[in-house]
């Protein structure tokens, strides 16, 4: 089972990771309009301005060209670390690679439903701010192998089975009511609140607000067991629900 | 309307040729007129597999493509009535196999036929793709091991996402699963999955059991589908196979066959 990662010679391994990430959903491109609203948000909770790494989603935008590299300079001015941008037209890309930004393909068609007030006075450090309660998913089946089932909001309750090689993810709990044979990843946007529950932990991988466990790491004993997975002083605790 | 069966499995090597010639050979043994298209362009095998390579003039891109007719294509099969063979191309490149080709084939090949059985290639590609795009039903051929079961898994997420019927929301497609090359003493040893174990994890109807078996090397090396033979238990296996498929109910047979001399170890275990 070992993926023979510890080679001597090797100066870095690749990990896959899914860590809890800010994104700034811009629905205006002017620098000063955004400037504006950041002093008023740095005031209200400086602690989440500390060189914290943000997404700017320019999915909402209808403009070809942005001042990217003013944005950029407003966002880091507050103290917040552009790291990527989502969506966009291909110069907005261009720019973003040339300003050495990562650059993401759009999300594919979300609901649109919550978006209505956006950049709401929000001052916690969530993903993003949404004024309605936090709605859960229910996906009855087995999640199978390459499948990725995510509820962006609230609990994913999976009613079936979660087989290897697929993973469920939810910004708060990840409820499985059959084996748990894939990757569960809960509290995406970073909720140190959530907890991964299932009938049966045979996981590949359970995260919560990007700190994880692997398989190999979990005590054999609760394999097979119905679990619930909580985060404690940063490590994931896992205890028999038996 | 014929019934569009696909054979498929993601892995390659579990069987799915060997099925898809056993299969369809079998349906048309009890009456149905059954046609089997290779899908897998440029590893053309179900040829070989049911004996007609020498007889191959055209193949499935060249109807596609306009250049032979569907029943210049069409190779009836010698041993048994009411089945044809419609090969893939060995030489062409696979990207010629075009969705709405492959849809006016086999909409022509509905009008006449009972049943159209598809055999897919390995991967999760292309070619696999619109192998189970058009289909009614699914084999998914599985060896009791990891791998084979993971590949399995994948397809069965496919086939609930990517074919005509899950994307105009009709009634999803069959799933049934064939479990091939299966060794009860293998089993027994725990080198093998049991079969519980496979269909914990895939979750989906058991339509056969093939036991791993001298007969199918022979079967496919002699270009006979292997349900000809119904000494072996391979063939009696795929005979099973086709009835459950033709909605029989069939006991499972095989599942805990054991050599001689080795029966004593028949009632440790895997027996549900």
């Amino acid at each position: 089972m070992s993926l023979n990662m510890d080679r001597v010679a090797s100066a870095f391994t690749f990990k896959g990771g899914m860590l809890p990430m800010t994104v700034m959903e811009l629905t205006s491109a002017d620098p000063e309009q955004i400037r504006a609203q950041l002093a008023g948000k740095v005031s209200q909770s400086p602690a989440f301005f500390q060189h914290t790494p943000v997404v700017l989603s320019v999915e909402q935008l209808d403009e070809p060209h942005l001042a990217l590299e003013r944005i950029c300079a407003v966002c880091r001015a507050h103290k917040l670390l552009p790291v990527a941008v989502r969506g966009g037209t291909d110069p907005v890309k261009q720019s973003a690679w040339a300003l050495g930004l990562g650059w993401f393909p759009p999300q594919e068609a979300r609901p649109r439903a919550v978006e209505e007030a956006p950049l709401a006075a929000e001052p916690q450090p969530e993903g993003e701010a949404s004024p309605a309660p936090a709605v859960g998913r229910i996906y009855r089946g087995t999640v199978r192998s390459g499948q990725q089932v995510t509820a962006p909001e609230g609990d994913l309750v999976v009613v079936g089975a979660v087989n290897p090689g697929a993973e469920v993810l939810a910004a708060g709990s990840v409820h499985v009511y059959g084996p748990l044979r894939g990757r569960a990843l809960g509290g995406i946007h970073g909720d140190r609140q959530a907890g991964i529950f299932c009938k049966e932990l045979h996981a590949e991988l359970l995260s919560l607000a990007g700190n994880y466990k692997r398989l190999e790491d979990i005590d054999p004993r609760l394999l097979n067991q119905p679990v619930q997975v909580q985060l404690r002083d940063d490590q994931l605790n896992i205890s028999s629900l038996g | 309307m014929a019934k569009i069966i696909v054979v498929t499995s993601g892995k390659g090597g579990v069987g799915k040729t060997t099925s898809a010639a056993a299969i369809a050979t079998g349906l048309a043994l009890r009456g149905n007129k059954t046609v089997v298209i290779d899908f897998d362009v440029g590893l053309r095998n179900l040829d070989l597999i049911m004996g007609c390579e020498r007889r191959v003039v055209y193949d499935l891109i060249n109807v596609i493509q306009g250049e032979a007719g569907l029943n210049q294509a069409l190779i009836r099969d010698k041993r048994t009535e009411n089945l044809h063979i419609l090969p893939a191309s060995q030489t062409r490149d696979k990207e010629a196999l075009t969705p709405e080709g492959v849809e006016k084939v086999l909409e022509t090949l509905s009008q006449e036929y009972d049943f159209i059985v598809c055999d897919s290639p390995a991967g999760i590609e292309h070619g696999a793709q619109l192998a189970m795009y058009f289909a009614d039903e699914a084999i998914v051929v599985t060896n009791p091991e990891v791998s084979s079961v993971r590949d399995s898994d994948r397809i069965l997420g496919l086939l609930a996402s990517k074919t005509r019927r899950a994307e105009r929301s009709e009634p999803p497609v069959r799933e049934h699963l064939l479990i091939t090359r299966y060794d009860p003493n293998r089993v027994t040893s725990g080198d093998m999955l049991t079969l519980e174990d496979v269909r914990e994890i895939l979750a989906i109807n058991l339509v056969g059991l093939i036991p791993e078996s001298e007969a199918v090397l022979r079967a496919s090396n002699q270009g006979v589908p292997v349900v000809h033979d119904m000494d072996s238990d391979a063939g009696q296996a795929y005979a099973d196979t086709v009835s459950r498929l033709l909605g029989e109910d069939v006991p499972l047979r095989f599942h805990e066959y054991q050599k001689k001399g080795l029966l004593s170890r028949m009632f440790g275990g895997g027996r549900r």
